[in-house]
């Protein structure tokens, strides 16, 4: 027995009766289809921004623009250039062409949302918006519906919590390219100026169970049946944001070049398909398989190191309320005051497979936009203490949310170990630092 | 097209086993695993070899890939090696003939270890599972190059019974949460339908619904390597190591990484189209996935349309089962979810709280012909758009096919692997969760339109319950293909592009 004497031949499956499904799940179609059952959108965020960011405008009532942009170069720490594909909000000036990762998008509980995208370019796009749940078409996934020139995406966020948006098209490729932004959902009243002085700034509330950890002041219990907006929430003084995230320097520059990324039907679908259309003079790259990554950054924020070695990240580095839906003061380097609540919100959008550990005891919150022992869904499941040093793995696209709260000071960092994904191999030790004075 | 015809996969490649000597109950009734399944008191398996067609091909590029697996000896040729399902306590016997070049081995951890079968011998062995819940059976000498080889599949062991005067879970012994979770399916408000152990024989849904995904990764160039290395010598598992996990890159991926990434030796449109493989169900049918990965890279699952209950982690039932999106698989992990196969919650309602509550009314959409406010859920103006429109033609195929069927994918996001022969996006590892319909429904159970189920009509008759027409209203089904009305749409007033079906000749 060998290869080339094989014991078996297996054939590929027939497709036959199935030909239609193909135009999907190769090429699908490319669309600008209206919104089925349409709602009209009740999101209070848009008009907060216009009224509050300078030079900031909302076109379309209540609903958030996300423009999807071509082939910017930016500069990584050591200043090399690389290729991204950005999302841009065309109602504030300072986003209107696009940042790296994409503008955070922050939604109250229970309003209708809608998202006007529009993708530029020559190839189409889609938004999925990871995490939550809405109607397939609403999905935002190229495969399961279709891929847009412009839609108006409708849902309603039911569950308070860290989520994160991001191209569905070619995602392998898109997605590594930068196009993704975070996406959180906040109490139902997060927005509502009644709720005081607060909607462009912090405390904040966000969702938890804390009955057993009362070393954070006031958590509100109750249901969420009773429509107290608060019921079941925290409120944080400090928040925090790492998208964790990964480059490979050789493989954005060669995938430039990879323009046969999807197979195409023949005039016979499933007969005489072509895999490999244009697969010859120079557009030859076929190695998306082989993804080995040598920049590492947090939120836009690169650690200046190289494979293999510890990097620190800068301190003081904070999100501007014009990428952050008018909310002044969002971290990712933290800085705190003893006593304080701080939320650290973590997303991998890394490829490769990351460890964090943090300094301190936190308490595990929340994963996926699912806040643990919140009834009725959460009842099965609870909050706990992870350990001061005691490594969490995360994998792409993974959320985590944490909470601590620590009345000594300390000036230290939270360690993010990057690892290979095929072979486990150490990539970087990345430092961001924790300052709690 | 009718999606529902999914019976000529007659299988769909994926075989199963049953081993015991009476027909258990939480298979009677279950026609996902009794039309692919055969019922047997022993198991006979060669360990031989063979060339697969993988999911990329045409004729320029066969995308062949050289495997070991375990043959079994009355299915077809296919790897992984068939799926095993038994009840705890009963007795496997595995009858084992070893026709490659090496001594190999069939192993579970923890339950039994064949030892070396050296070529051309024939061993028997028997095991006695007293625990439920799902395994990995492999050849673990030479680790990893037999296993990663294809010598693999999954054993699946359910309980005998569920704990006194509570509802079935897939374990032995449960925790209380565990065991809460599924005595809440099909009994709560906030999962209204069937509990996991209940079928419903008026909609044609099983009992026990559950899947398994064997996740692997394959290298043609290393495997057929290892095919045409010395026959009665072990490829060295180092080197085998080095190259399929840190072989040189090259811009044309002719290196020795793993470059095909299957679900139970599926991928892409082939996964995703599998019943055996992606979930067909109505909101009320939760479901356990049980998940096992044979290969050697880290992976990351993620579901979309509902988050789900990682309820066991390498043979340990959970006390805090998570409610997660996106699952880390490490090698030779294995996990169970619970599928709650509640409504997309973030669909809009009146509370907006996550729970069933009563869709909210749409507004008339001036774009769409008709349309007229209506509860948002079902979503019959999306369930009604066909693209291209019916009637356009590629030769002598109709190309309409409904855009948005209410199916979501399940992919792998460490997104490598998304990828098939290093390019080719949306053939790697994924398979889905399709929604076929909504128990809860006003007036009873609701079928969607051309609605997919693992049996064509032709064997089961109309599709499970009436499907639902485009005003909202209830009809019977019949077998014919759906002629509902179609949503028609008016050009776009914001963007000039037709709606058309547009074949990209680029691919980012």
């Amino acid at each position: 027995m060998s290869s080339s004497k094989p014991g078996y031949q297996i054939p590929r499956r027939s497709v036959k009766g199935h030909e239609a499904s193909w135009v999907k799940s190769f090429n699908p179609p490319k669309a600008s289809p209206p919104t089925p059952e349409l709602l009209a959108p009740t999101n209070p965020v848009p008009a907060f921004v216009a009224a509050n960011i300078p030079g900031a405008s909302m076109l379309i009532p209540n609903t958030q623009r996300v423009d999807l942009m071509h082939g910017t170069d930016l500069k990584t720490w050591d200043g090399k250039k690389l290729e991204f594909f950005l999302i841009a909000n065309p109602d504030v000036p300072e986003a209107a062409e696009g940042i790296f990762p994409g503008p955070t998008i922050r939604v109250p509980r229970g309003v209708v949302f809608h998202g006007q995208v529009k993708g530029h370019g020559q190839p189409p796009h889609t938004v999925h918006w990871h995490g939550i749940e809405p109607t397939a078409m609403n999905d935002g996934v190229g495969h399961c519906s279709m891929e847009i020139g412009d839609y108006a995406y409708q849902w309603q966020p039911n569950h308070i919590g860290s989520y994160f948006y991001h191209c569905h098209r070619n995602t392998l490729q898109h997605f590594e390219y930068g196009l993704y932004g975070f996406l959180i959902i906040e109490p139902p009243d997060a927005y509502d100026p009644k709720d005081g002085k607060n909607v462009g700034g912090y405390p904040r509330r966000t969702a938890a169970n804390l009955t057993n950890f009362p070393k954070f002041p006031g958590f509100i219990g109750g249901s969420l049946e009773s429509g107290d907006p608060h019921a079941m929430t925290v409120p944080y003084d400090v928040e925090a944001l790492w998208v964790i995230d990964d480059i490979d320097s050789v493989w954005r520059e060669q995938a430039q070049d990879a323009h046969q990324t999807f197979p195409e039907h023949g005039d016979q679908p499933g007969v005489n398909d072509d895999f490999h259309f244009n697969d010859s003079g120079k557009y030859n790259f076929f190695a998306f398989n082989d993804y080995n990554p040598d920049y590492f950054v947090v939120t836009g924020e690169y650690f200046p190191g190289r494979v293999g070695g510890t990097a620190t990240m800068r301190s003081g580095v904070t999100v501007p309320a014009a990428y952050n839906s008018g909310v002044e003061g969002m971290q990712v380097s933290i800085n705190a005051k003893i006593n304080q609540t701080v939320l650290v919100r973590m997303l991998c959008a890394a490829y490769v497979k990351i460890k964090i550990t943090f300094p301190v005891d936190v308490v595990v919150i929340a994963c996926d936009g699912r806040s643990f022992g919140v009834p009725p869904f959460g009842k099965y499941n609870h909050p706990y203490t992870l350990k001061a040093g005691t490594p969490f793995e995360m994998s792409t696209a993974q959320r985590c949310d944490v909470l601590f709260r620590t009345e000594k000071p300390m000036n230290t960092f939270a360690q993010v170990e990057y690892r290979h994904h095929l072979s486990d191999a150490f990539l970087l030790n990345g430092r961001i630092p924790i300052i709690v004075k | 097209m009718k999606r529902r015809d999914f019976v000529k996969y007659a299988g769909g490649g994926i075989a199963s086993l049953i081993v015991g000597s009476a027909m258990p109950s939480w298979i009677s009734k279950n026609p996902l695993l009794a039309t692919t399944t055969k019922q047997v008191d022993e198991l006979n398996f060669t360990i031989t070899d063979a060339v697969k067609e993988m999911a990329t091909h045409n004729s320029i590029n066969k995308a062949q890939c050289y495997f070991w697996f375990y043959k079994e000896k009355t299915f077809p040729a296919e790897v992984p090696g068939p799926h095993i399902f038994t009840t705890a306590g009963n007795t496997v016997k595995v009858t084992l003939t070893n026709s490659l070049d090496e001594p190999h081995a069939f192993y579970i951890s923890g339950m039994v270890d064949s030892g070396p079968i050296r070529p051309g011998e024939t061993k028997t062995i028997e095991f006695t599972p007293q625990t439920a819940g799902s395994y990995l059976y492999y050849d673990n000498l030479n680790a990893p190059v037999n296993r990663v080889m294809g010598l693999h599949g999954a054993l699946v062991v359910m309980p005998s019974k569920a704990v006194s005067g509570h509802r079935f879970t897939p374990y032995s012994n449960p925790t209380p949460s565990v065991q809460q979770l599924f005595d809440d399916f099909g009994s709560t408000e906030h999962f209204p339908g069937l509990a996991w152990e209940q079928g419903d024989d008026a909609t044609h849904t099983p009992a026990f619904r559950q899947y398994v995904w064997v996740l692997h990764e394959a290298s043609s160039r290393l495997f057929e390597e290892v095919g045409k290395y010395t026959p009665g010598k072990d490829y060295p598992a180092a080197q085998f190591m080095k190259a399929f996990q840190y072989d040189r890159y090259r811009p044309d991926g002719l290196n020795k990484k793993p470059e095909f990434f299957t679900i139970n030796g599926h991928s892409g449109w082939f996964a995703a189209h599998n019943p055996y493989i992606t979930p067909n169900h109505r909101v009320g049918e939760p479901v356990v996935v049980r998940i096992l990965n044979a290969g050697l890279s880290m992976h990351s699952l993620h579901i979309h349309a509902n988050h789900v209950y990682r309820i066991g982690v390498n043979g340990v039932v959970q006390e805090n089962p998570i409610w997660m999106d996106t699952l880390t698989v490490d090698p030779l992990e294995i996990y169970e979810w619970a599928v709650p196969y509640i409504r997309p919650p973030d669909v809009p309602n009146e509370r907006g709280i996550g729970l069933p509550d009563n869709p909210l009314m749409s507004i008339p959409n001036p774009r769409i012909v008709g349309s007229t406010p209506h509860p948002v859920w079902p979503p019959t103006e999306e369930l009604n758009i066909h693209m291209p429109d019916i009637g356009e033609k590629d030769g002598d195929y109709d190309l309409a096919v409904q855009l948005s069927p209410i199916c979501y994918p399940m992919h792998d996001h460490s997104e490598a692997s998304q990828s098939s022969q290093g390019g080719n996006y949306g053939l790697g590892m994924m398979s889905g969760i399709h929604f076929i319909g909504d128990r809860n429904t006003p007036g009873g159970v609701t079928t969607f339109p051309n609605a997919p189920t693992y049996h064509g009509p032709e064997k089961s008759g109309g599709a499970a319950g009436p499907e639902m027409g485009m005003d909202g209203s209830h009809t019977m089904t019949s077998n014919t293909t759906n002629t509902n009305a179609r949503t028609q749409i008016i050009n776009n007033p914001i963007n000039t592009d037709p709606v058309k079906n547009e074949h990209q000749l680029h691919g980012n």
